[in-house]
């Protein structure tokens, strides 16, 4: 065991790196920071426009937050593989392909995060801020979100959460994250099936134990009893 | 309108993957870029396979996709993929080259272009000794284990009808589930067949690679569907190795008597893309 | 748009649903499907009196067991189900005995391997939702039944589960979405569900557009009359106001 850690440590946690691409966790951590920070904005779109008072936007967001997560991820990792170098016109490779498909997949999500925060502040709070006069648009930017982003600060890191569970997808397109890493030392060692799944999965529970205990605290902090929850 | 637009692309484009290439020739932009991007296995010994202290890719097919790159100019660049997944990333530009043990025949011509070939080997079925095998068609009925998306899985449905196969990412999963009994048999190629063979060190008694073979398998660099300059050059460096005897010191070096397969001859040579079909 | 148009319809003759609609293709297809729909009903099935025990467990007066049940959600819930699969396929076979290994290997040990990482996975987070089911339900209703002589055991099923149904139902429906979602990831350990057979015929046929249209619909279908039965069951019994 400790012979194991002491040949592979390096190459799961950065993969080939520097003589070949970065890999390993960092790649895991990477690709879950990025992917939640680019899926905010739009989940945040997608959230306004399923609780605004339009119908036109209303609808097609609804429908495709509903086919989305009626989609098992792997599903829109293979339309991202197979769709993009169509849509972008470029050589997509396998980082961008799963970056793409997390961030459709955690801005649906997302979007339901932000319906449920926008819904837990009392109507008042809107009507008020439209009886001062301020433009359905601009009540929800000064008055709505402010109040509701602060209530989903908890929701957003366990959200964090299950992104780097999902980057673990990775896996099956090739993409040299960290349990492609342990798949792979698992196949050149080959006698330790045991030992590197489980150091796999407890990397994955000090991580993930570690940020949702995170999120714990900042719910008790902040919201005092009052939070959000989503079924994930 | 994000999801119709999407379709329509999705439509237009993932059916007719050949449609979309923006540059004129490949070889031109290989050399432009000064760099070819060669998809690789990575979990396939000696073939390609990750060095634990570099953790860089070494085998058979690094070193002649390596010879390759110097004799054009360029940087070679490899990307490990999965077995299934070869030929959609040649086929939409994502490598430039396959050196991935891939197999070619008749099937796939109308998908991919091959260069000169590179290897020949035999596919075999290795088993245990105690699970009463003695010869493929003792298979019928049975589980047998093997990798996604290769022509190890469509070979032995063809020699055993009856055969129940199960398939992983990568061969040596599939060589995994063997040793840990999940099935009577793995199918390989030959060549790996061997090396995993050897891998089990002590417990190589075990088990034995039943002689007969499913198939023969001509192994070529895969060359996305037209690129002509690329083919006629990566064939010319083949042809120049083959003639100056460097391509047989590659083989030597991965497969012959030092190593572990400990082959003493080598009796294919790189002189033809025709395979008897 | 119209250029894309114009090489849709250049390409449109190249999409031929025939294919994935009849023939052997169609047959690999819908036994894919079949296997998937079995893992769900199955796991569904071990799950629900898993998590049912497990949510007991974290609201037992018994300091000891209440950290069993935390340890058992924060264990299996912070680790990918990739890396839950992975692990009961290649890594936990090799601690059981001879005896063990033979009998679980003669029979589909992809599918029970997928089954048991499934059911342990699902049930972890339903023990949750049951949880602040059960918490949603007033404690004077726990004092009451306790102050009539029921035991915590008899409290619980006489007196809370009934009550606390009604606010766990629509999000157990929405973890059976997830779990129907997360058959899709046995793929790995050679399951032939339908994700794997949807690769099967795109690697027999070079057609994967056909294959994956017919495995997004078909994941799509189902999970439209699971969200359905959820609408269904909360319009049909909303929470009582307390």
């Amino acid at each position: 065991m400790i012979e194991l850690i002491d040949t592979y440590w390096l190459f799961f946690l950065v993969g080939q790196y520097p003589n070949g691409p970065l890999g390993g966790l960092s790649l895991t951590l990477i690709l879950a920071s990025l992917g939640l920070v680019l899926a905010l904005p739009l989940g945040l779109l997608l959230g306004i426009a399923r609780v605004s008072p339009f119908a036109a936007l209303r609808w097609p967001v609804t429908a495709v937050i509903f086919v989305v997560r009626g989609t098992p991820l792997l599903m829109v990792v293979f339309w991202a593989y197979f769709s993009l170098p169509v849509l972008t016109g470029h050589k997509t490779d396998q980082f961008t392909t799963m970056l793409v498909a997390l961030v459709v997949f955690d801005a649906v999500y997302l979007a339901e995060i932000v319906r449920a925060g926008i819904k837990s502040l009392p109507a008042g709070q809107m009507e008020c801020a439209r009886s001062l006069g301020l433009s359905w648009l601009g009540a929800m930017r000064l008055v709505v979100l402010p109040q509701a982003l602060r209530h989903m600060l908890p929701s957003l890191v366990n959200q964090f959460v299950s992104t780097i569970k999902e980057t673990s997808l990775g896996y099956i397109i090739g993409l040299t994250e960290v349990s492609f890493i342990a798949a792979q030392i698992n196949t050149q060692v080959f006698t330790m099936p045991m030992q590197v799944y489980l150091i796999l999965g407890l990397t994955y529970f000090t991580l993930c134990f570690g940020l949702s205990r995170f999120a714990y605290w900042l719910d008790r902090r902040f919201n005092r009893g009052a939070s959000i929850r989503v079924a994930a | 309108m994000r999801i119709r637009s999407l379709l329509t692309f999705i439509t237009a484009g993932v059916i007719g993957l050949a449609a979309s290439s923006a540059y004129a020739d490949l070889l031109a932009d290989i050399k432009s870029k000064g760099e070819i991007v060669v998809g690789v296995l990575g979990t396939d010994e000696p073939n390609s396979f990750v060095d634990p202290k570099t953790r860089e890719f070494i085998g058979y097919e690094v070193d002649i996709a390596t010879a390759i790159a110097d004799k054009l100019g360029v940087k070679p660049v490899f990307k490990q993929l999965a077995v299934a997944a070869r030929i959609p990333e040649i086929q939409q530009g994502r490598v430039d080259l396959l050196a991935a043990s891939l197999t070619h025949n008749k099937e796939r011509e109308s998908q991919v272009d091959f260069s000169l070939t590179t290897f020949v080997t035999g596919q075999k079925v290795l088993v245990k000794k105690d699970g009463g095998i003695e010869n493929v068609a003792d298979l019928t009925g049975k589980k047998v284990l093997t990798v996604k998306g290769g022509t190890q899985e469509p070979n032995i449905r063809k020699a055993v009808p009856n055969v129940d196969v199960v398939t992983f990412e990568t061969t040596q999963q599939a060589f995994l589930a063997l040793q840990q009994g999940k099935g009577v048999g793995y199918v390989n190629d030959e060549a790996s067949l061997l090396n995993d063979h050897a891998k089990l060190g002590d417990a190589k008694k075990n088990y034995r690679i039943l002689p007969q073979n499913i198939s023969v398998e001509p192994l070529a660099l895969g060359i996305k569907k037209g690129e002509a300059s690329l083919k006629a050059a990566v064939d010319g460096v083949l042809r120049e190795l083959e003639a100056s005897g460097e391509a047989e010191k590659i083989f030597f070096k991965w497969y012959g008597p030092d190593t572990r397969l400990q082959f003493q001859s080598r009796d294919f040579k790189i002189d033809s893309d025709k395979i008897e079909g | 748009m119209l250029p894309n148009r114009a090489a849709r319809q250049s390409c449109m003759p190249d999409f031929d649903p025939a294919l994935v609609l009849a023939g052997p293709y169609h047959d690999l297809l819908v036994s894919g499907l079949k296997l998937s729909l079995q893992l769900l009903a199955i796991t569904f099935v071990l799950s629900l009196p898993l998590a049912t025990i497990v949510a007991l467990l974290r609201l037992s007066p018994l300091r000891a067991l209440r950290w069993f049940g935390c340890a058992y959600v924060e264990s299996i819930r912070n680790v990918p189900l990739l890396a839950h699969m992975l692990f009961w396929y290649f890594g936990a076979p090799e601690l059981y005995p001879e005896s063990v290994k033979h009998w679980l290997y003669a029979m589909n040990i992809e599918a029970i391997s997928a089954v048991i990482a499934l059911t342990l996975y699902t049930s972890a987070f339903m023990s949750e939702d049951i949880r602040s089911g059960i918490r949603a339900v007033p404690a004077v209703q726990f004092e009451a039944g306790r102050a009539m002589g029921f035991g915590f055991l008899a409290t619980m099923r006489l007196v809370i589960l009934p009550q606390a149904t009604r606010v766990t139902v629509p999000p157990l429906i929405s973890q059976t979405l997830n779990l129907w979602k997360g058959t899709s990831i046995a793929t790995v350990i050679g399951v032939s569900e339908l994700m794997y057979q949807a690769a099967q015929v795109e690697s027999a046929s070079f057609r994967s557009f056909e294959a994956f249209v017919f495995a997004t619909l078909a994941y799509l279908s189902v999970s439209l009359l699971i969200t359905g039965a959820a609408s269904w069951y909360q319009h049909r019994y909303p929470v009582r106001p307390t």
